[in-house]
Parts: C-alpha cells; structure tokens; sequence
C-alpha cells in the first residue's frame, strides 16, 4: 500500500503537471493555429477599449450578474476563493511566503474552502434542476464532484489539524506539507511519509489523487474556459 | 448514412472550425444563462428552442468527430456520430434559429450560437436537406447577376413606372431622374429590395436630400445568408460589389434589410467604398440640415422595433432615435429595446420559408412586448421584420400600423425653411 501512496505522492504528481502543462499549452497552439474567422463576431455597442472591456466581461461576468444575479454570486465567490486557494497552496512552499514563516494556518485560515464548498454544493444543486438538468452531460457532474471531493478532502486535511489539542492542535503542520511540496520542486524523490507523521496521511493522499486527477483532466475539460474565457469575450468586442 | 456521405459532411465541419468556433465549442459550461435569451424559448419554454439547445448538437458531432476525448469516452459529453436521425435533429434547430445573437448577450463568454447554426445549415446542405426555398432564391439572386445585361431593359422600364409616385412625394430637380440608374461617379449606390415599397421612399428621401444616387440592378436581400452557404453569400454580395465597383460610387446604401446590411458591411472584408445602412443615411441628412421632416404628420404614438442585424449586430441603433425624434413628439421605447431588443422571430430564413405557424407561436414574447408600449405604430427598419411584425400584428391583433422608418420619413418630408 506504501508503494501506492508513493507513486501517487510523488511519480502522479510530476506526471499530472506536466500532462497539464503540455496539455494546456498544445490546446492553446491548437486554438491560436485555427484559422482566423472570416468576420467580425462583434456585439454592438462598443464602449470603451475593448481589451479592458473584455477584461471586465470575463472576470466580473456583468451578463451573468444581469441575468442570473445569485449564479453570478456563487460564481464570483467561487473564483474568488480558487485564486486565494493557489495562493495559499503556492503559500506552502518554503521559499515563497505570503503569509509568515511560523503560521500555522493557510490563507483563509479555512474559510476558503467553506465558500468553496457551498459554491460548489449550489451548482450541483442547480444541476439537478430543470431546464438545467436536461443540458448537463455526464462530464459536467463528474467534474463537479471531483471539485468537490478535492476541496472536502482539503478541508478535511486542514479541521484534522486544527483538531489534534495535544500537539498544538497541529499534527501535520504547514511546514510539514512546506518540505513535502520543497522535496517534489527540488526533484528529491523522497517518501513524503517521512515528513508528513499524521494519522490522516491516508486523506493528504487522497486529496493530492484528485487533484492530480484534476490537473490531468483539465486540458481536454471544460476548465479549459480558464485561459479562452478572455480571447472569446475580446471577439464579442470585436477584437 | 454511408462512410462518404460522412466524410463528406465532416469535411463540411472542418471547414467551419475557425479558432473562434472551435472555442465556441470547446468551452461551454452549460451553466444555463443563455437559456432565456432566445425569444422562441420565451415564447414556448421548450429546450431545443434555447441556445444551448440548438448548440448542443452540434456540439456532440464536434466531441466524437473532432476530439479524441470524444472517440475515447464519447459518454462524458454525450457524444454522437453523424447519422441520418441526428441530422434530423440538426434541422429542426437549425432554420429556427433567427441568427439575432441575442443569446451572445447572455453568455459569459460570448459563444455566438449563429456561428454554431451555420455549421449545422453547412451540414444540411452537404446532406442535401436544406429548405430548397432558399436554396432556389439564392440560385435566382445568382442567376441574375450573371444575366444582368438580359434583364437590364426590363428592369429600367419598371422602375420608370414608380417614378411619379417617388415625385408625388417629392419633386425632381430640372433635368435629373427621380430614379437615376447606372449613374456613373454617383456618390452613393443604393442598394433596394425587388419591391416598390424599397425604392419609391428612399428615392424621395434621397432628392429631397440632393443626393448625386442611383439605384443598383440588384436587389440586396441574401438568400445565400439565409440557406447558410459561405459561396452563394459571397457571390450574391459580389454583385453588387462589382457594380459599385464599376460606376466608381463612394458609398453604398443598403436599404431596410438587416441580413443584406450585415453580409455587406462586416463580411465582405476590405471593400474599396464605405457601407452604410439607409437610417445611418437618413440621420446623416437630418443632422446636415439636407431634409426636413414635419413631426405633425406622425401624430400618433410610435414605436420602434430595433433590428437584429442592423441594431445589435450592426451597431445602428441613435441614429435610428435621431430620425425618430424628428419624425414623432409621441415616441414610446419598447422595453427592453437596442441590443437587449427581442427578436421579431422572422429572422434568418423564416419569412421567406413561410413557417408562419411556427413564427407565430415562437414570437408570443415579441407581440407581448410591443403591446404593452399602447403604440398606434410601429415602425422598422428591416424587410423581415417588417413582414413578421404585421403577421404578428394580424394574429395576435394588435391592432397597429406596422410601417418602415424610410416610408414614415418620405410621408413626412416639407421643403426646408
């Protein structure tokens, strides 16, 4: 079973990254390599620079806000709470600090992934309502629940911490997970058992199973919108 | 359907996945908000009336033909093959989607479902089961301009026939036509519709105003647009390109067409002249001071049905409200209005291919909206909407006068002060 543990600790995780990066990166070569439209797609009126206008369309989403104002509030709080989830992962590793060095909380101190959670509970909710229901595909449920089980086991991982009273109320600390993630950026191979003592070892794994799920499936799924959602509103400006 | 039929049809698709396209359909995340936006849905919640609806299978074809994820696990997005009972499917989408884009005003990406429709029309032509109407309209279009020099005579004597009624609007300058034709260094080219209802007001509107015009041979309208076929469109637009061409005019106006407007000025590419719509010709001369209107004409409360094709997708929208703010003391905004506008439901081929049942019930939406402005008139400035708001009129019984915006402007016309 360790050696499970290991190759999804350790070997998934390098494969992951990269799946996902060459992925992303081809799509994006694919995409920019298409012929150009023979048109403009452009939606009028024309306000303002369109790049900045685009910018506006893709991270405030005024179309949803306008139409669908409480999807647009879970939506916004969803992708709020993704950025500040990066950063706080991003936060781990030793040599980038956001937060100070001895904190034993993440960013959001768990907060985050509450809004998470919820944000992700109401769209699978939403899901399973009419007219919606009838447009969603298997792909769209399956990739909801791998979100969610990613951040329960994330947060699962950090209460499991908070709960431990008799080591400080922190069993696999942040600078626990700070060495495991160093040792995976300095390629060192090591078995992250040997700095990762808690008895919900078995959840980290988990946790960084889906994510690495996650990150493999993210090129030929849907999140692709993360890097096309800029490029398709700057054409409805008429980019 | 056999494997060359498929080929085929395929290379059909390919030919239509430009970059924008391509993350039209890689991207959705069926999150629904485009869903409301389409006036057929409005109309009659059902979803293969909604934008995503219709995108969808066209998006299916794109997962199993185009992506490998489609071919390896098809299921997760539903994927299917190309077959005679999902182009079937594929129709009954496909030629009701009026191409409005209301929907891209919805969406938080943009996806433009028109650009997803004209693979599915690309398809059923390939397959050979596009509304032959059109197809027929397109080849006539076509047909004439290859023949134009055999229908030239017929067609000058015809438009001599309207040339008391354009000056019983308004009088002739000494020594000019009141419909001059092949006009060499003319200004402007007017482009009109095979109608008299097209020609007689803008002729009006256009000597009152001094223009140095004349009207094309051809008539504007696209059917090549309409049935979905890049080459027809292009030869159909080509026409008229080359007569502008060849009498040296420095602008051309298209008349109250949405489609025909549209294909010329934004898919055309670089044309050697600029291309305006006739209400962006009409407010120009109100604002030069060229024609003058009498409000008092128009006394009864109006109303104005903002096309798609010029409105939202065109980008003429104040030009319209300046004309109409000379033309009405008593103008009423139907709400919502300008590029949140409902679509009249007889875009995109429909009124041509009579569907009136269809229309009728599809346009609920758009009927309620213009009742509840208590306008006597409404006025547009497009020959389809025109034709379906007074279908809309008759059926739900309106009970107004549905007019265009350049016939309420000629009736109107008084000699400057």
């Amino acid at each position: 079973m360790n050696t499970v543990y290991y190759l999804i600790m350790v070997p998934m995780v390098y494969l992951a990254v990269a799946v996902c990066l060459i992925g992303v990166i081809a799509r994006l070569i694919a995409l920019g390599r298409a012929p150009r439209h023979p048109h403009s797609l452009a939606i009028f009126p024309q306000r303002g620079p369109r790049f900045l206008g685009a910018l506006g369309d893709t991270f405030g989403m005024p179309t949803v806000r306008r139409h669908q104002p409480l999807l647009w509030f879970f939506l916004l709080l969803y992708h709020l709470a993704f950025l500040v989830l990066i950063a706080s992962h991003f936060d781990l590793f030793p040599g980038i600090r956001i937060l100070p060095a001895d904190s034993p909380h993440m960013i959001g101190a768990g907060a985050v992934g509450v809004v998470l959670t919820l944000a992700l509970f109401y769209f699978l909710i939403r899901r399973f309502r009419s007219p919606i229901r009838e447009i969603t595909v298997p792909s769209d449920y399956l990739l909801l629940l791998l979100l969610l089980f990613l951040v329960l086991t994330g947060s699962t991982i950090s209460w499991a911490n908070s709960w431990n009273s008799e080591a400080g109320g922190f069993v696999i600390t942040k600078q626990d997970f700070g060495l495991y993630l160093d040792g995976l950026a300095r390629f060192r191979f090591e078995d992250p058992r040997e700095v990762l003592y808690g008895s919900h070892y078995i959840v980290v794994v988990l946790h960084v199973l889906l994510a690495n799920l996650f990150l493999i499936l993210l090129p030929f799924s849907k999140i692709m919108h993360t890097f096309i959602a800029l490029p398709m509103n700057r054409l409805r400006r008429g980019a | 359907m056999d494997a060359t039929q498929k080929q085929e049809l395929r290379r059909l698709f390919a030919s239509r996945l430009t970059g924008a396209v391509r993350m039209y359909l890689e991207a959705c995340t069926h999150c629904g908000t485009c869903i409301p936006a389409c006036h057929a849905y409005a109309s009659e919640p059902e979803l293969r009336h909604s934008s995503v609806g219709r995108a969808e299978n066209i998006r299916r074809l794109f997962w199993r033909h185009f992506r490998p994820q489609g071919r390896l696990a098809g299921w997760l997005n539903e994927a299917v093959e190309l077959s005679e009972d999902w182009m079937e499917k594929v129709y009954e989408t496909a030629y009701t989607c009026t191409g409005c884009r209301r929907c891209v005003t919805y969406c938080p990406f943009g996806i433009d479902t028109q650009q997803i429709q004209s693979i599915a029309k690309l398809l059923l032509i390939g397959a050979g089961r596009e509304p032959q109407v059109l197809s027929m309209l397109a080849d006539m279009s076509i047909a004439k301009g290859e023949n134009v020099e055999a229908t030239k005579a017929s067609f000058t004597q015809a438009v001599q026939g309207l040339e008391e009624e354009v000056i019983a609007r308004w009088r002739s300058e000494a020594g000019r036509e009141a419909i001059p034709i092949d006009e060499k260094d003319a200004d402007l080219l007017y482009v009109a519709l095979a109608g008299k209802h097209s020609i007689i007001p803008a002729a009006a509107i256009m000597n009152a105003a001094g223009e140095n015009w004349s009207l094309s041979y051809f008539e504007a309208v696209n059917f090549g647009a309409f049935v979905g076929n890049p080459e027809k469109t292009r030869e159909i637009s080509q026409r008229i390109i080359d007569e502008a061409v060849r009498l040296g005019v420095r602008e051309v106006a298209i008349c109250e067409c949405g489609t025909a407007y549209r294909v010329m000025k934004f898919m055309m590419g670089e044309l050697p002249f600029r291309v305006v719509s006739f209400v962006e010709v009409i407010a120009r001369y109100l604002r030069e001071g060229r024609i003058q209107i009498d409000p008092r004409k128009t006394e009864q409360r109006l109303t104005y049905h903002d096309p798609c094709q010029i409105a939202r997708n065109g980008g003429v929208m104040e030009e319209a409200r300046e004309i109409l703010a000379h033309l009405t003391r008593d103008f009423v905004e139907l709400q919502p209005n300008r590029v949140e506008n409902w679509c009249c439901g007889g875009g995109g081929g429909l009124v041509a291919m009579g569907e009136k049942e269809f229309r009728m019930r599809s346009a609920r939406v758009k009927a309620e909206q213009v009742r509840a402005t208590g306008a006597e008139v409404l006025a547009t400035a497009c020959e389809n909407c025109h034709t379906q708001l007074s279908d809309l009129n008759e059926h739900y019984a309106l009970g107004m006068r549905v007019a265009f915006l350049s016939d309420l402007v000629s009736q109107a016309l008084v000699a400057s002060q």
